[in-house]
């Protein structure tokens, strides 16, 4: 019944896809005056990296606001490619209570590919999310997820607050591309609900092969903390090349 | 009587050394999960029925960390389904001493 659903938000989603993309890109283009450092090039960068390839694909990035998600996909492809190809735009998994917020937030969030998780909830739950990410993988989906389980408390990559349900995913779909995703505002000091009117993005893409020999919840942790060791390094990257004193 | 008393006073050893066990366990499950606890107040006088997540405040994907360390602690293997069943202490030190029980 819950891919049924699935199945169902999809075909809704890809059915509207021009135009919730459009009202959500100019919301931010023109409302927020959001604007993404070298746009082009991070989409040629995202379709050179896996935008020809079918399969599975799992989007690790990092996290300080609510709309990350949003603002990655207007980075990584304009809206007619993923109308055109409807696995790249990714399913994404925000926490629930902030997606109950507002009742447009639920309408966006239905239409943008969103599965509600419950933060810190029972492993049964847990579980519950990770088969269905993995069920979405194995149909050739995208998946947008935030390893640090949140927007990081710290205001930087928080590589000791890494949740490994990354790493049980890449183990439930073995063959998963794995893209990092870094992105951040010019502006942003911390983590917060939303950047800072006219910020500026730089946006960064890496596509990694995380590996293990270790099975289970240890090869898990591996898995994750490799994923999370790369963000950090393109984090490291982004402010040695700003040249700010982190 | 006197039989009886045997097998009691063997049994009472049995019983002891299965409790001396437990509380070691136990010990060592505290240690490890000390560093992890956010709620230090519920970790002052911790029980088999405190509660992990609830109780001592730690995070749930930290859980997976102190799963990890039990096994390098007392060698063992735990599975995801026993890893979940851990949800307080006490359900922490059965699962122990169940996988470090000598085989039958």
């Amino acid at each position: 019944m819950e891919r049924l659903g699935l199945r169902v938000q999809e075909s809704v989603s890809q059915a509207l896809i021009l135009f919730t993309y459009a009202a959500v890109a100019a919301w931010m283009r023109f409302g927020q005056r959001y604007r993404i450092q070298g746009l082009r090039r991070a989409r040629e960068e995202f379709v050179a990296q896996v935008g020809r390839e079918r399969g599975p694909l799992l989007i690790c990035a990092n996290h300080l606001t609510l709309i990350d998600s949003l603002v990655m996909q207007w980075a990584l492809a304009p809206g007619w490619r993923f109308a055109r190809r409807r696995c790249l735009f990714a399913w994404n998994l925000p926490d629930k209570r902030n997606l109950s917020a507002r009742w447009w937030w639920r309408v966006i969030g239905y239409l943008g590919k969103c599965i509600p998780v419950v933060r810190q909830g029972t492993p049964e739950q847990a579980r519950q999310i990770i088969d269905k990410v993995a069920w979405l993988l194995t149909r050739g989906q995208s998946v947008m997820i935030f390893p640090e389980g949140g927007r990081s408390r710290v205001g930087r990559v928080d590589i000791k607050n890494v949740t490994y349900g990354v790493g049980r995913i890449l183990q439930a779909v073995p063959g998963t591309r794995v893209l990092c995703v870094f992105l951040r505002g010019g502006g942003q000091k911390a983590y917060s609900d939303y950047p800072t009117r006219g910020e500026t993005f730089v946006v960064r893409l890496k596509r990694i092969t995380p590996a293990t020999v270790s099975v289970g919840m240890r090869g898990a942790r591996d898995l994750a903390m490799q994923i999370v060791g790369q963000l950090s390094e393109m984090e490291t990257q982004y402010f040695d090349d700003a040249g700010v004193d982190r | 009587m006197r039989a009886t008393t045997g097998a009691g006073a063997g049994a009472t050893a049995l019983q002891k050394e299965r409790r001396m066990d437990s509380a070691a366990a136990f010990e060592k499950v505290i240690s490890i999960i000390k560093p992890f606890v956010k709620n230090i107040e519920a970790f002052k006088v911790p029980t088999g029925a405190t509660r992990i997540i609830e109780d001592l405040g730690v995070n749930s994907a930290r859980l997976v960390d102190i799963i990890l360390a039990f096994e390098d602690e007392f060698g063992i293997a735990v599975d995801d389904e026993s890893a979940d069943r851990v949800r307080t202490l006490g359900d922490a030190v059965q699962m122990i001493l169940q996988k470090t029980a000598p085989a039958h």
